[in-house]
C-alpha cells in the first residue's frame, strides 16, 4: 500500500491503462471503444514519461550562462511520447471515419446490432 | 564495403519514395510498371545484403547522426537478410499476380492507392526485421497495422468495414499492451536499444525477476495478437476471408511473420533464453501454440467459405510456430523461423489460387467447388501441390519442418507433443483434401463441366508456379537455411 502511495503516478496510470482497456474490450458502442482507446494510449504515455521525471529537475535546455549545479530531466522519454501520439492520434482518426463507414452500411454504432444484422443478410442472400 | 552496408536504409527510402510517387500517375499500367519495378529492385538489393552479410558477417548501421544506444539502429545478420528476401520475393509474386486481377476486386481510381498502402506495408515489414530499437519497432509495427487495413478496407463493402473495425481494435490492444511492455523493460533498464537492454538486463534480472516477467509476457501478448496466437485470432478469419485476394495472401503469409521475428529478435537478444527460462512464458507459448494447432484445425473443418477454411488453417499453422518458439530451445527457434518460410511461401500461393478460382467461377462455398479439377486443372494443380505441403507430405516444405519439430521436439524431452504433431496433420489432411479430390474426381461431379472452360492465360498463373517453384527449392536447401538460421541466432 505505501508503494502504490509513494508510486502514484505508476498506481494512477496502471488504473487510468485498466479503465481504458475494459472500455476497449467491453464496450458495445464503437464510439466509446474508440475513447477507452485513447485512455489506454495516454496512460501508457503517462507512465513512459514519469520515468524520465526528476523531482525538481529542469527541463534539459542547455545555456551556457546557467549553472550545472542543477539536475536535468531525462528528455528521451518525452520525446518518444510525441512520436506515439502521433501514432495514436492517426489511429484515432482512422478508426472514426471506419466508423462512418460502418454507420453508412448498417445505420448503427452498436456493435451488437451490427452483427445482429449482418446475421439477417447472411440467411438471406 | 561501406556503401554496401547502406542497402538496407535504401530498401526503405525507395519503398517509401515511390508509394507516395504512386498517386500521381494517370494510368493503370504506369502504376503496376513503377510497383513491380520497385519490389523487384528491393528484391535484388536484399539479395545483395544477404551476399554482403556473407562477406563480412552481421553488421549494424546507424539511422540518422546520433551513434547506437541513443539514435536507432538497423541490425542486419543472416535471418533479417533471408526475412527480406523472403518478404520481397513474396510481395512481388503477389504483385504480379495483382496486376491481372486487381481490378476486379477494386475499383478503378483505387488501383493506384492500393499499391501505395502495399508499399507502405512493405516498408514498414521490413523495418519490423531490421531494426534494433525496441521503440521504433513498435512505431513501424503501428505502420503495419495501419496500412494492413487500408488494404482489407479498400474492398469497399458491408463486410470490410466490419471486419477492419474489429482488426482495428485488436491491433490497437496488442499494440498497447506491447508499448506498455517496452515502457516496463524502459524503467529497469533505462535503454531501448536492443542490445544496450540486454546489457543492462543481465545486471538486474535476478532482483527484479517479477518485472521481467511482466515486461514479457505483455510484450508477448501483445505481438501475439498481431500474429493470431491461438486464444487471440478472432480477428483474423474475418479480415483474411473479407479483404481481396492480393491483400489477403499479403496478410496471411507476410504481416503476420513480422511480428514473430521481432518476438523471435525480443527473446533471444533482448532477454536471452537463460532469463526466460526461469519464466513460466515458455511453458505458455507451448500449450497455445499446441491448442492453435489442433482447435485451428477443427474450426477449419467446419467452415463452409473457402477462404475461412484458408485463414482458420493460418491459425493451425501459425500454432506451430508459437509452439517452436515454446519448446525454448535454440533448435525450436531456428525451426519456427524456417516454418515462416515454407507457411509465407505456401499460404500466398493457397489464397492467390483460391482468389482465382473464386473470381473465374463466382462461387465461393468449398461444396460448389466440386469438378472445378476439370475447368480450372492449372490452378487446382498449384492448390493441391500447397495442401500437399500443409498436410506434410515429403518433398514439400510443410513435411521438413513438421520433420524438424519432431526432432527438436525429441531433442527437449517433451516426447508427448509429437502425438499433438502428427494429430494436427491429420487434422490438416481432413479439410483440404475433400476440396482436391471432390475438384478432381467423382464422376457426377465433373458432369457437364466444359474441360479448361475457366482456364486462365499461362501468363496470369505464372507467378503461382514461380511461387510453386520457390517452395520446393527451399524445402529442397533447408539444410542451408537451417544453417544460415543457426549463423544468425549464434551472433549477439
Amino acid at each position: 500500500m505505501d508503494n502504490l502511495m509513494t508510486n502514484y503516478y505508476d498506481s494512477a496510470s496502471m488504473i487510468l491503462f485498466g479503465v481504458g482497456f475494459m472500455t476497449l474490450l467491453l464496450n458495445n458502442n464503437l464510439i466509446k471503444k474508440i475513447i477507452g482507446m485513447n485512455i489506454m494510449d495516454t496512460s501508457i504515455f503517462l507512465f513512459f514519461i514519469t520515468k524520465g521525471y526528476i523531482e525538481g529537475g529542469r527541463a534539459p535546455i542547455y545555456a551556457a550562462t546557467q549553472s550545472q549545479s542543477q539536475n536535468f530531466m531525462n528528455p528521451l522519454p518525452s520525446a518518444l511520447m510525441l512520436t506515439g501520439i502521433v501514432v495514436a492520434v492517426s489511429t484515432t482518426a482512422f478508426a472514426l471515419a471506419l466508423t462512418i463507414r460502418i454507420h453508412d452500411a448498417y445505420g448503427t454504432i452498436e456493435l451488437d446490432k451490427v452483427i445482429e444484422k449482418r446475421g439477417l443478410q447472411n440467411e438471406q442472400p | 564495403m561501406n556503401n554496401l552496408k547502406v542497402f538496407p536504409i535504401i530498401i526503405i527510402l525507395l519503398l517509401l519514395l515511390t508509394a507516395f510517387v504512386m498517386p500521381l500517375i494517370k494510368k493503370r499500367k504506369g502504376v503496376f510498371f513503377l510497383s513491380l519495378t520497385t519490389v523487384a529492385a528491393t528484391f535484388l538489393l536484399s539479395a545483395g545484403m544477404l551476399r554482403t552479410v556473407n562477406l563480412v558477417g552481421s553488421y549494424f548501421i546507424k539511422v540518422g547522426p546520433y551513434e547506437a544506444p541513443w539514435g536507432i539502429a538497423f541490425h542486419i545478420g543472416y535471418i533479417e537478410a533471408l526475412m527480406a528476401l523472403l518478404f520481397t520475393g513474396v510481395t512481388l509474386m503477389i504483385s504480379w499476380y495483382g496486376v491481372y486481377s486487381i481490378h476486379k476486386d477494386i475499383k478503378e481510381d483505387h488501383i493506384k492507392y492500393y499499391f501505395t498502402l502495399v508499399h507502405i506495408l512493405l516498408a514498414a515489414l521490413l523495418g519490423v526485421v531490421f531494426t534494433n530499437d525496441l521503440f521504433n519497432g513498435y512505431v513501424f509495427i503501428e505502420a503495419v497495422t495501419l496500412s494492413s487495413c487500408g488494404i482489407i478496407i479498400i474492398k469497399n463493402n458491408k463486410n470490410t468495414s466490419k471486419a477492419t473495425f474489429k482488426y482495428l481494435i485488436m491491433s490497437v490492444l496488442g499494440s498497447g499492451l506491447l508499448l506498455m511492455g517496452i515502457a516496463f523493460l524502459y524503467a529497469i533498464t533505462g535503454q531501448l536499444n536492443i542490445i544496450a537492454i540486454n546489457n543492462e538486463l543481465v545486471k538486474v534480472a535476478a532482483s527484479k525477476q517479477n518485472i521481467v516477467t511482466i515486461s514479457l509476457s505483455l510484450i508477448m501478448v501483445g505481438l501475439g495478437v498481431k500474429s493470431a496466437l491461438f486464444p487471440l485470432h478472432t480477428w483474423l478469419p474475418d479480415a483474411h476471408s473479407s479483404a481481396p485476394t492480393t491483400s489477403s495472401a499479403l496478410l496471411s503469409s507476410l504481416v503476420l511473420k513480422a511480428p514473430i521475428v521481432f518476438l523471435i529478435k525480443v527473446i533471444y537478444q533482448v532477454y536471452g533464453l537463460e532469463v526466460i527460462r526461469e519464466t513460466p512464458i515458455f511453458s505458455i507459448l507451448l500449450f497455445l501454440g499446441v491448442a492453435g494447432m489442433i482447435l485451428g484445425s477443427v474450426f477449419a473443418i467446419y467452415q463452409k467459405e473457402i477462404k475461412r477454411v484458408i485463414a482458420y488453417s493460418t491459425v493451425a499453422q501459425m500454432g506451430y510456430i508459437f509452439f517452436g518458439i515454446g519448446l525454448g530451445t535454440e533448435m525450436g527457434l531456428m525451426v519456427s523461423l524456417f516454418h515462416v518460410f515454407a507457411h509465407a511461401l505456401t499460404k500466398a500461393m493457397l489464397f492467390l489460387c483460391v482468389g482465382s478460382m473464386i473470381e473465374q467461377s463466382g462461387y465461393k462455398y468449398k461444396d460448389e467447388f466440386r469438378g472445378i479439377g476439370k475447368e480450372m486443372p492449372v490452378t487446382l494443380g498449384a492448390f493441391t501441390l500447397g495442401a500437399l505441403s500443409m498436410v506434410g507430405i515429403p518433398i514439400f516444405p510443410g513435411f521438413i519442418s513438421k520433420w524438424y519439430f519432431s526432432i527438436a521436439t525429441i531433442n527437449a524431452n517433451q516426447y508427448i507433443f509429437l502425438a499433438f504433431i502428427l494429430a494436427s496433420s491429420l487434422l490438416n489432411a481432413v479439410y483440404y483434401f475433400p476440396i482436391v479430390i471432390n475438384g478432381y474426381f467423382g464422376i457426377d461431379n465433373v458432369k457437364g463441366k466444359i474441360y479448361k472452360s475457366k482456364y486462365k492465360p499461362i501468363k496470369e498463373v505464372l507467378p503461382l508456379a514461380v511461387l510453386a517453384i520457390a517452395m520446393v527449392m527451399i524445402s529442397g536447401y533447408s539444410s542451408v537455411l537451417l544453417e544460415f538460421f543457426k549463423l544468425g541466432l549464434n551472433i549477439k
